[in-house]
C-alpha cells in the first residue's frame, strides 16, 4: 500500500522525530513515557508503522494485511499520542498553542456522525485505547510519521493533490481548496521538514487531528508564514488550503457544514428540491413546504370534522383490540347482523349502528376502518361471517373492500339495523 | 397491545401505523367528551379534529424531539386554562423561549426582509414560527427539528387523508 511505502520510507524518521519530541515541551509524564517507549521504538519500528498505518491512513478502510498491533507498545504509543491529544484536549492551553475548545464537543461522536470517518473503520480492530480523541492521535501519529520528512514519500503517499503542494506555491493560493479525505500527513510533514524542532512542540500540543471533512491542508502555507500552528478547534477540523484557520473561522466553517449537510438532509425530505441550490432558495422550499402541511392538515381536518360526524368508540375499540395483531381475529368481531352474543364485537357493531347515520355503510365501515388499519401492515384475509364474499376477498386497497362490503349489505337489507339510533 | 414506542421512527409505516391508531384514538376521545351536534358545531369540530392531529402527532414522537414538546405542552397547558386560569407548568426553557419571542416580536416592518439581532434572516425567523420549539435553538438544531418535523407532517397528512377517503367513501 502506499500508506505503508510512507511508513517504511519513514520509519527512520520516526524514530528520529521521536527524540525531539520528548526533547520538546511535552510534559513530564510523557517524557517518562516517551523515555520508556523510545528505546523500543526501533526495534517495533515495523510494528510501529503497522499501527500507524492501520490507523492513519484513512483513505483506506480495509488493512487487511496489516497486523493489527497488540503489541504493549503499540498500546503504550497509543496511548501516548492519546495522552498528548488529551492534553490538548483538556483546555491546556499551553503558551505556544491556542487551541481552542469550541462548544462544538464530543469530537469521536462528531467525527462518527458528520463523515464516514474512515479512521474509525480502522480504530474498530484496534483495543480502544483510552484516549479521548482519536483523530488526535491519528493526527499525531501522522505528523510523527512524517518528521523525517522525505518527499518520496509525499509521493508514496498517494494523496494526490496533496503531494503537490510541496511543489505548488506553498502560500495560501485557493486552487485546493478541494475537500480530501486522506490523510494530511504530506502537507503538514513537509511544513514540519522546515520547523521540525521548533514547530513540533507546538504541534503536539495542538489537536490537529485527522479530518473528518477531509479537508485539505492549508496549514502548510501557515506553517511556512508562522511558525506556529494555527489553532484549532475541538471538533478537529482541517482548514482548507488557503482559509482562514483561526479558531473563529473553523467553528465557523464546521457550522456551515452542520447545517450544509442537514440541508442535504431536508432536501430529500422536500420534495422537488433536487435542483434546487443555495440556502436562501431552499429555505424559502421548507418553509412552503412547511406551510403547505399545515395548510393541508387543517383543510383535512376540516373534511374530517364534516364527513364524520360522530367516530366513535368503535375504532377505538378495533383499534385497541387488534391494533397490531393479525387481522385474523378480527372478523370475529365484524358480524354486522350476527345477533349472538359476541360481547364485545356486538357492542361494537351495535356503536356502529347507532352512531352512523347511514344505515348500510355501518358494517362497512369495519372493514375499510380495518383496511385502513391494516394498510401498511399485515394483510391477512378475514373471514367475515356477516359478509361472504368481502371475507374471503381481503384486500389492501380500501376502496375495493368498501365496495363488497356495501354489494354484500344491501341485498341483506338492515335487519342488523335494529339498534340504529342516530 | 400497543406497539413499543420506540421503533425506529424513520420506518415510515411504523410511524404511519402508530400515528394512525393514536390519532383515531385522539378523535375518538375528543368526540367522545363533548357532545357534538352533527352539523352546528363544524368548527368547533374540525378545531379539535386539528388538535387531535397534532395532539397524536406529538404523542406518538414523544419528547424526543423539541417540537413535540412544546406542542404537548401547548396542549397540556390549554386543557389547563381551560379549566381555570393559567397555571405556569411551563418547564423552564419554555417560558424562556416565550420571552424570547416576545422581545424579538417585529413589529415595525413586517414584510421587509428582516434580520435578527442575532443575524438572523428573515427566512429563519419565519421557519421558527412555522415550526413549534425551536425558538431557542441554533440553526443546526432548527434544521434538524424542522426535518422531523416535516416528516411526521407529512406522515400525518397522509393518515389524515386515508382517513377521509375512508370516511367519505362509506
Amino acid at each position: 500500500m502506499e500508506k505503508d511505502k510512507t511508513f517504511t520510507s519513514e520509519g527512520n524518521g520516526i524514530s528520529q522525530a521521536w527524540n525531539p519530541i520528548l526533547g520538546m515541551g511535552i510534559q513530564d509524564s510523557e517524557l517518562n513515557r516517551n523515555c520508556f517507549f523510545n528505546p523500543n521504538c526501533e526495534d517495533q519500528r515495523d510494528l510501529f508503522e503497522s499501527a500507524l498505518s492501520s490507523i492513519v491512513s484513512s483513505p483506506v478502510s480495509s488493512h487487511p494485511g496489516i497486523p493489527i498491533p497488540g503489541s504493549a507498545d503499540c498500546i503504550v504509543l497509543r496511548e501516548l499520542i492519546g495522552r498528548l491529544g488529551s492534553i490538548c484536549n483538556s483546555s491546556e492551553i499551553s503558551p505556544h498553542n491556542s487551541c481552542y475548545n469550541t462548544p462544538l464537543n464530543s469530537p469521536p461522536n462528531l467525527n462518527l456522525s458528520i463523515t464516514d470517518h474512515q479512521i474509525q473503520g480502522n480504530y474498530h480492530p484496534i483495543p480502544p485505547a483510552p484516549f479521548p480523541t482519536d483523530p488526535g492521535f491519528v493526527e499525531r501519529a501522522a505528523r510523527f510519521s512524517n518528521f523525517g520528512g522525505k518527499n518520496e514519500s509525499f509521493k508514496a503517499a498517494g494523496l494526490g493533490d496533496s503531494m503537490e503542494e510541496p511543489s505548488v506555491s506553498e502560500t495560501g493560493t485557493k486552487e485546493k481548496s478541494t475537500n480530501r479525505r486522506k490523510r494530511k500527513v504530506v502537507p503538514k510533514g513537509k511544513g514540519k521538514e522546515t520547523q521540525s524542532s521548533t514547530t513540533i512542540s507546538a504541534k503536539d500540543d495542538k489537536v490537529v487531528a485527522e479530518v473528518e471533512k477531509g479537508e485539505s491542508d492549508a496549514k502548510r502555507s501557515k506553517s511556512n508564514e508562522k511558525s506556529t500552528e494555527p489553532p484549532k478547534d475541538y471538533i478537529h477540523v482541517r482548514a482548507r488550503r488557503g482559509q482562514a484557520t483561526d479558531s473563529h473561522s473553523l467553528a465557523e466553517r464546521v457550522r456551515r457544514e452542520k447545517i450544509s449537510e442537514r440541508m442535504k438532509f431536508l432536501q430529500d425530505l422536500v420534495p422537488g428540491c433536487n435542483k434546487v441550490t443555495g440556502k436562501a432558495v431552499m429555505l424559502d422550499e421548507i418553509i412552503n413546504y412547511v406551510q403547505s402541511l399545515q395548510r393541508q392538515v387543517e383543510f383535512l381536518s376540516m373534511k374530517l370534522a364534516t364527513v364524520n360526524p360522530r367516530m366513535d368508540v368503535n375504532m377505538e375499540a378495533l383499534l385497541s383490540k387488534d391494533m397490531f395483531r393479525p387481522l385474523v381475529s378480527l372478523p370475529n368481531n365484524v358480524s354486522p347482523f350476527d345477533a349472538s352474543v359476541q360481547p364485545f364485537p356486538y357492542g361494537l357493531q351495535s356503536q356502529i349502528n347507532g352512531m352512523i347515520p347511514d344505515g348500510p355503510e355501518n358494517q362497512i365501515s369495519m372493514n375499510p376502518l380495518m383496511a385502513a388499519m391494516h394498510r401498511n401492515s399485515i394483510t391477512k384475509p378475514p373471514h367475515i361471517d356477516g359478509f361472504g364474499e368481502a371475507s374471503t376477498l381481503w384486500e389492501n386497497d380500501l376502496q375495493s373492500v368498501v365496495k363488497m362490503a356495501i354489494g354484500q349489505d344491501q341485498p341483506q337489507g338492515f335487519h342488523g339495523q335494529m339498534k340504529v339510533e342516530l | 397491545m400497543s406497539p413499543p414506542q420506540q421503533p425506529s421512527s424513520t420506518n415510515p409505516n411504523s410511524l404511519k401505523i402508530r400515528l394512525t391508531h393514536r390519532f383515531l384514538h385522539n378523535l375518538n376521545n375528543l368526540n367522545k367528551k363533548r357532545s357534538n351536534l352533527d352539523n352546528t358545531q363544524i368548527h368547533q369540530r374540525y378545531n379539535r379534529v386539528k388538535l387531535a392531529a397534532y395532539a397524536s402527532m406529538a404523542h406518538v414522537v414523544g419528547s424526543r424531539r423539541a417540537w413535540s414538546r412544546a406542542i404537548l405542552w401547548k396542549i397540556r397547558n390549554r386543557k389547563v386554562s381551560t379549566r381555570h386560569k393559567r397555571v405556569d407548568h411551563k418547564p423552564t426553557n419554555h417560558h424562556h423561549a416565550r420571552s424570547i419571542k416576545r422581545r424579538t416580536t417585529n413589529h415595525s416592518n413586517p414584510k421587509r426582509e428582516y434580520v435578527d439581532p442575532n443575524g438572523n434572516s428573515g427566512q429563519e425567523v419565519k421557519l421558527r414560527k412555522l415550526v413549534p420549539g425551536v425558538e431557542t435553538m441554533d440553526a443546526c438544531g432548527l434544521l434538524d427539528e424542522t426535518a422531523d418535523y416535516i416528516k411526521c407532517l407529512a406522515t400525518q397528512v397522509e393518515v389524515m387523508r386515508n382517513l377521509v377517503d375512508l370516511f367519505s367513501t362509506i
